[in-house]
């Protein structure tokens, strides 16, 4: 980042305040600053959005505390960035959500099989570790899943790799820590790595290099509950798999129902790259993966 | 135990030194300020920059009334009182350092006469008394440069001497082609001294845009000043007669006159100061190491202006001086700025600020170039100016302005704008949008930046 452009006035007083203009330029992702820019808490999230969408949001601006006692909380520049990030892509990229189920009983008893063996290594085989790894091979096979619009939507970018994105919930918020290469690694190796990131991810200690750049990103919400929920594309990815608890389901085998461990997936896709039959294909292959995870292996 | 005590001493009444002084007594500081002359203003007022500047305009007088013939007035030929030129010259510069001693008096700063010389980091001498002091400004500023190995002879002048109009040579060499020895000649060919300059660089005013020094070049060879670039000086004799110059390089051979300007460059004044006994960090030739907090290494103790190093102007000592005094009295400032404007005075005025195309590309800087003719302002014609341009440097992807030269009539004046437009990040289309008096020679500016545009419609 080379000097900013200010004029004498502004270094003045930048220096008068203590504050260095290559600094905070970066931080505005400006490369001119003026005075206006040397407030004490210069936020171009807050001040952005409280110009564009202040016709749309004045009915928001309400003062709760006449309805009751309330307690105000200032937001971290954390979650305004997350925050200004959501609102874009939830704004700006047609989405739809495609829902499908996966049969788990395999995969829960190969899981249960290899319980002893992951205690003695010291590695909880999560179900996780499974769909991220079924993912990585189901975007080798629909490389479309595997791509990225550019801005000006004129651009589809292939991606030869398959890194998949965990979102973690934190205390300070959501964080999506990204596991390279989970096509070529395996499932123990996949199962340690998920547990560090998230493990790191709780104490905010997750590298910059880390994070970005994941061909998709896998929002499980199982352990907590729920039986579907539309999640939002984390552009620039082109879709997002949201996966809720596997639910014991009476499934018609052609004679009688039999009870089978269904687990409910959630795929918001961006309208723009996939249309909804791909989607369809792409969570068939999936389930089917899942259902029989041999299958990774072929 | 000290003689006397100081809570904020500088030494040194230039430019610098009393822009310090008066910006620390504003500041609320109890303010002593040394000095050895009788009037404050140092180099700059008293034999410098303002005598120089009076005596420029009367040769100015000169030559409009010898063109006057071009525009049908005719004039008789002019005489030249020497003495009256020189009383008025003086009276200018009474003028301005009294109103300089009023305004130290109406700050109630102590002006105490003398040399100092520091005896360790707290404490100084002046002239025999001991001072001790709470923090301290060095801003002796400089002198002109005696080249080695010439003879002993008060037909051989520095610029002080020059400015003293002792007689009028008929002939004069001026050694040393730089903004000081151009405007003398400029002074003594008008006066009617036959003026040769002599400088060892391939163009007049080095450091200029070499494209405007051809035509300053140019313009004062029209008036008469013979000027030999690439010419060394070797040696000089004096004789009853007169003084000879034996010259190496471009002119190689003999020069005989009747006085010699010396104006090959200033050296720092510093070492008068003794610094070292302060363990301040200075050079060999006398530059005091400071950062641009104008703070030497020894904390207390500040250095502005010419004993600070180049470039050795009067404006960069005194914006200096307000940034020691400012920080001495506990403010966070700083000279963060490399844009020091430079103005030969001359016929017609050299002005440039910023990156010239040289440097430009010298430093590997992208850039590109534009200009406008002054044969093309209708301002310029009507006013009888000759030739002239405006030079612009700008950033090829940005269109930021860079750098300017202006040679021409007035250009000096005109400068302010480009260095106005860089300091504030401006681009060329700021230039070119903002409008122009019309016929101004400051459309000259917007003109040449409405050339790089594409949007030029004088041309």
């Amino acid at each position: 980042m080379t000097t900013p452009i200010a004029s004498p006035s502004v270094r003045a007083q930048a220096r008068e305040q203590g504050i260095d203009l290559a600094a905070r330029a970066q931080e505005l992702g400006r490369s001119q600053l003026t005075a206006d820019d040397l407030s004490p808490k210069p936020s171009v999230a807050a001040g952005q959005a409280s110009t564009q969408a202040s016709d749309a949001t004045r009915y928001w601006d309400v003062d709760h505390a006449q309805y009751g006692p309330v307690r105000e909380e200032a937001t971290s520049r954390f979650a305004q960035i997350a925050a200004q990030n959501l609102g874009a892509a939830n704004t700006l990229i047609p989405q739809v959500t495609h829902h499908d189920r996966a049969n788990v009983a395999a995969l829960e008893a190969f899981r249960a099989e290899l319980k002893a063996e992951a205690k003695a290594r010291g590695i909880k085989l999560t179900a996780l570790a499974f769909q991220a790894k079924a993912l990585a091979v189901a975007l080798r096979a629909f490389p479309k899943f595997n791509a990225s619009l550019s801005p000006d939507g004129k651009t589809l970018t292939f991606k030869d790799f398959a890194h998949i994105g965990i979102a973690v919930d934190t205390p300070h918020g959501l964080m999506v820590p990204v596991v390279r290469d989970l096509d070529r690694k395996g499932l123990w190796q996949i199962a340690s790595e998920i547990a560090d990131l998230a493990a790191r991810a709780q104490e905010r200690k997750v590298g910059p290099d880390e994070m970005g750049g994941a061909s998709m990103t896998i929002t499980n919400l199982g352990g907590i509950g729920g039986s579907a929920f539309t999640p939002i594309v984390n552009p620039p990815e082109v879709a997002i798999l949201g996966i809720t608890k596997a639910e014991m389901t009476p499934v018609w085998d052609g004679s009688a129902f039999q009870p089978v461990p269904m687990l409910p997936l959630d795929l918001s896709y961006d309208h723009r790259v996939i249309n909804g039959a791909e989607a369809a294909r792409f969570m068939v292959h999936f389930a089917g993966l899942l259902a029989d995870p041999r299958r990774m292996m072929i | 135990m000290a003689d006397n005590h100081a809570d904020f001493i500088v030494l040194g009444a230039g430019p610098g030194g009393y822009a310090c002084a008066f910006r620390a007594a504003d500041l609320g500081r109890k303010v002593v300020l040394v000095d050895p002359r009788a009037t404050l203003g140092g180099v700059c007022l008293n034999e410098g920059c303002i005598p120089s500047k009076a005596l420029l305009h009367a040769a100015q007088v000169l030559r409009e009334a010898r063109h006057g013939g071009d525009w049908g007035l005719n004039f008789a030929a002019p005489t030249v009182d020497l003495d009256a030129l020189r009383a008025k010259k003086d009276g200018i510069v009474s003028q301005l350092t009294g109103g300089l001693g009023a305004l130290s008096k109406r700050r109630k700063v102590q002006v105490v006469r003398g040399s100092a010389r520091f005896t360790d980091a707290k404490t100084l001498e002046i002239d025999g008394k001991t001072w001790s002091f709470e923090q301290a400004v060095i801003a002796v500023g400089s002198s002109p440069i005696q080249l080695p190995g010439w003879p002993e002879d008060d037909r051989i002048w520095d610029s002080t001497a020059a400015l003293e109009l002792r007689f009028l040579p008929e002939r004069l060499a001026i050694v040393g082609g730089g903004i000081i020895g151009l405007e003398m000649a400029t002074v003594y060919a008008a006066l009617g001294s036959q003026v040769t300059v002599i400088e060892l660089a391939d163009q007049i005013a080095p450091g200029a845009d070499a494209e405007a020094a051809g035509i300053l070049h140019a313009a004062m060879a029209q008036e008469g000043v013979t000027l030999h670039t690439s010419t060394k000086t070797a040696r000089v004799e004096a004789s009853k007669d007169g003084l000879t110059l034996h010259c190496e390089g471009a002119f190689a051979g003999t020069l005989e006159a009747d006085a010699i300007i010396q104006a090959v460059g200033r050296r720092s004044n510093a070492f008068g100061v003794a610094p070292e006994a302060a363990g301040i960090a200075v050079s060999d030739r006398g530059i005091i190491e400071v950062n641009a907090s104008c703070q030497t290494t020894v904390p207390g103790i500040f250095a502005i202006g010419d004993v600070t190093g180049n470039p050795m102007l009067a404006h960069r000592a005194t914006h200096q001086g307000h940034v020691a005094a400012e920080v001495a009295s506990g403010h966070a400032a700083a000279l963060d700025t490399d844009l020091i404007p430079s103005v030969a005075y001359t016929a017609p005025e050299l002005a440039w600020v910023g990156l010239t195309a040289e440097q430009a590309k010298a430093q590997n800087i992208a850039h590109k170039v534009t200009g406008f003719p002054w044969a093309a302002s209708g301002r310029n014609l009507a006013s009888g100016g000759g030739d002239g341009l405006t030079k612009l440097v700008y950033c090829p992807n940005t269109q930021r302005l860079l750098g300017a030269t202006l040679v021409g009539t007035n250009a000096g004046e005109l400068l302010a704008e480009a260095t106005l437009a860089i300091e504030m990040g401006a681009c060329l289309q700021d230039l070119a949008l903002s409008v122009h008096a019309h016929p101004t020679l400051s459309e000259t500016l917007a003109f040449a930046a409405e050339r790089a545009l594409g949007t030029l419609t004088d041309l």
